[in-house]
């Protein structure tokens, strides 16, 4: 009985590995992958030029050029997103309309008697809307600073007026860091390379083992394998084999990344690269948290979270498509678990809005959604280890649940062929 | 020895079998007969062991079936019960290792039956892409891959046309020989009249008749007189014991209750004219079965 375990197995993960479809369902993700990691490069190659300059020309008449350059250098540089090239100008505004760019933009300023400064924006057409806010700050900044300045106020005053207030930071929770702050930044490094393909991949567990015991099932193959092997050895090795999928695709999908990577520091000039630099921010950021000095705990628990998720989501998953009798039932009944799942998914989209409410700590122990949303929750400091292992013990105990009383439902499902009484004769396989 | 004994299954207060027994020896070939829903599936499943029964009980051998003795069993389900997004070789490949049996022994074995079979040439096609004919073709290899000392077969000549009825039986007559038990339920009685030797006939679970195909043949009285000629069939008709004279288009069917008929029949159309004809024959299992489950009977 053994060995046919295994064979079954064996056979269930053969069957889905060469399978010609999983193999161009992984050529077109590796070379997805490869391209986002690359896709500074790709639109680079295409036209597109990430480090390109907005020139803004300065046609000065109001004797402020300095001072708005000053402005504009400095809230494009707090913005970290918008880039500008600031120019003085002698050219008349007919001269530089004729050839300007859609990179490039004038600035026209004039003195204005009663508003101090009168300004001109043009452009070819319109213009985005983080670069309209920060010319727009910056203006009236220049606009604040030139009144100052006609207020004959003192330069040491008007230096101490324009010196930003350092914001000193108390806690009364002593365990709390002005750096844990900053995590939003963090959530949106963790969420694209822990949970989205975590989601991912619980979404496809879950049909994976439901299209296969559905296509036993209905096709009555699954008489003659029940006839040789007992329910349990055949639930066993789907869950086994269906599991082993999922975590050879994670890998796969790993190794994807890996080769994207490769590829852009094979490809790209370091120095030139501002990914780099902003994976190394990031990466400062969630040092600064003190989350890598825990990562020896927290990597493992994790982890341990994710696969007994996944177990439980195989066990429900398979307990539902044994209770079905064609493909469209199958796809209804497991519209509630990929429902959670999008659940759990959003709550950990938005951990950061639910600071310190209970009801979000609850929900990190609830099931299927505590694998995305606890993990999310302790990096953003909300929760710590002692709440990750709780949830464990939970899922522990909801996979225990599955086996005892779901195996009863499978006995039942699998030999089923009809929908006639079907919640009436699951009861009655639970009592049994 | 398969033995089943006083065998009831229920279904919550649905009793789909009730009470029922039989006995296959080697080289049997046992035919379970009744009308859809008689029971017939119900009891192949608990056979398998895929069903519990509720009484009584199931052996081999006498041990009861478990998964020790399955790899000795083939199974050919009334529905198809073929993995079709799977190729013919993989597929025995999956049934034969349930049934413990090595891939090499399996290919072997795999190969004589295709070409016993005369599809040879499918062996690396989908099973999707066969028809209905041939997938049964080889959903009959894949119970009979394992040599089983016990096969059961539902409905085995479902889809198939009479050419291929032929090559199945042929194959059912030669493993009977090697002494595999073999026990089948068709709706066609003239297959299984053709190499049963032993019956049951089951109407709502229960056993209407049982036995050896030439005694309840020679139990059951009624028989069927042909007759070719110029006859009167009113006059057959009022002969006591004369049920019915059914005209067919060469000849005159008479059906009488019993043996002693014959005599009265044969001196009323002695004197007649242009009489070639006359022959007395036992009731066809057909006809023993439509008197034993009526109307329930859908052929």
């Amino acid at each position: 009985m053994k060995n046919k375990l295994w064979f079954l197995v064996q056979n269930s993960f053969n069957r889905k590995v060469k399978n010609k479809w999983f193999m161009i369902a992984n050529a077109i993700l590796l070379v997805v992958l490869v391209a986002l990691f690359n896709i500074d490069t790709i639109i680079s190659k295409l036209g597109g030029d990430f480090n390109e300059k907005t020139k803004i020309y300065v046609i000065d008449n109001a004797n402020s050029y300095d001072l708005i350059k000053t402005n504009i250098d400095s809230f494009s540089k707090e913005s970290n997103i918008t880039n500008f090239k600031v120019i003085k100008t002698n050219k008349t505004k007919k001269e530089l309309k004729k050839n300007l760019k859609e990179s490039e933009y004038i600035i026209v300023l004039n003195e204005d008697s009663e508003d101090f400064l009168d300004v001109t924006l043009i452009t070819t057409g319109y213009i985005d809307t983080l670069n309209y806010q920060v010319l727009n700050t910056a203006i009236n900044n220049t606009k604040v600073a030139l009144a100052i300045e006609k207020s004959n106020i003192n330069p040491e005053l008007l230096n101490n007026i324009y010196k930003p207030v350092e914001l000193k930071r108390e806690y009364l929770d002593e365990t709390k860091k002005s750096e844990e702050e900053s995590q939003e930044m963090i959530m949106t490094t963790v969420f694209p390379i822990v949970i989205l393909p975590f989601f991912m991949l619980s979404i496809f567990l879950v049909q994976t083992i439901g299209s296969e015991i559905n296509d036993e099932k209905t096709t009555r193959g699954m008489e003659i394998i029940i006839s040789n092997v007992s329910y349990k050895i055949h639930f066993l090795a789907k869950i086994i084999a269906c599991n082993l999928f999922i975590f050879m695709q994670a890998a796969l999908l790993f190794v994807y990344s890996g080769i994207g990577f490769l590829v852009r520091k094979l490809t790209t000039n370091p120095v030139s690269s501002g990914v780099e630099k902003q994976i190394s921010n990031i990466l400062d950021s969630i040092n600064k948290t003190g989350i890598f000095e825990k990562l020896g705990i927290i990597i493992p628990i994790v982890l341990l979270l994710m696969i007994l998720t996944f177990i439980a989501y195989s066990l429900l998953a398979g307990i539902l498509a044994s209770m079905t009798t064609n493909a469209e039932d199958l796809s209804h009944l497991q519209s509630p678990i990929i429902v959670i799942s999008l659940a759990g998914y959003y709550l950990a989209m938005m951990a950061g809005v639910f600071k310190g409410a209970i009801f979000i700590r609850i929900l990190s122990y609830v099931p299927f959604i505590s694998a995305i949303l606890s993990p999310s929750l302790l990096v953003l400091g909300q929760v710590g280890i002692i709440d990750i292992l709780i949830s464990i013990l939970v899922m522990v105990l909801t996979i225990f649940l599955f086996v005892k009383y779901g195996l009863r439902i499978y006995k039942e499902g699998i030999l089923n062929y009809t929908s006639k009484d079907l919640w009436k004769k699951m009861f009655k396989a639970l009592k049994n | 020895m398969l033995k089943v004994e006083n065998v009831t299954k229920y279904y919550g207060k649905f009793k789909a079998v009730d009470n029922l027994s039989f006995s296959v020896k080697p080289g049997e070939i046992f035919g379970l007969l009744g009308v859809n829903g008689a029971g017939k599936t119900t009891t192949f499943r608990m056979i398998m062991g895929l069903l519990e029964p509720t009484e009584g009980k199931i052996t081999l051998n006498d041990k009861p079936i478990d998964y020790s003795v399955t790899d000795d069993i083939g199974f050919l389900t009334e529905e198809r019960s073929l993995l079709t997004k799977l190729t013919v070789k993989e597929q025995a490949i999956f049934y034969g290792n349930l049934k413990s049996m090595k891939d090499k022994d399996i290919l072997n074995r795999l190969d004589y039956l295709l070409d016993k079979f005369e599809i040879k040439e499918y062996k690396n096609k989908k099973i999707k892409e066969l028809s209905k004919g041939n997938q049964q073709k080889i959903q009959f290899i894949m119970a009979i891959l394992n040599e089983p000392k016990l096969l059961i077969l539902d409905e085995p000549f479902s889809g198939l046309d009479p050419f291929n009825v032929e090559l199945f039986k042929k194959e059912i007559i030669e493993m009977s020989k090697k002494g595999s038990m073999i026990i089948f339920s068709s709706h066609r009685m003239e297959h299984v009249e053709l190499f049963c030797k032993k019956l049951a006939i089951i109407l709502k679970g229960k056993t209407v008749l049982e036995g050896y195909l030439s005694d309840i043949k020679r139990d059951y009285r009624k028989k069927n007189i042909f007759i070719k000629g110029d006859i009167d069939i009113d006059e057959i008709k009022s002969i006591k014991g004369v049920i019915d004279v059914v005209k067919t288009a060469e000849q005159y069917e008479v059906k009488i209750e019993s043996d002693e008929i014959v005599d009265k029949v044969f001196s009323k159309i002695k004197n007649s004219k242009n009489i070639t004809k006359f022959v007395v024959e036992e009731a066809s299992l057909n006809e023993i079965f439509v008197s034993k489950v009526g109307h329930a009977y859908e052929k």
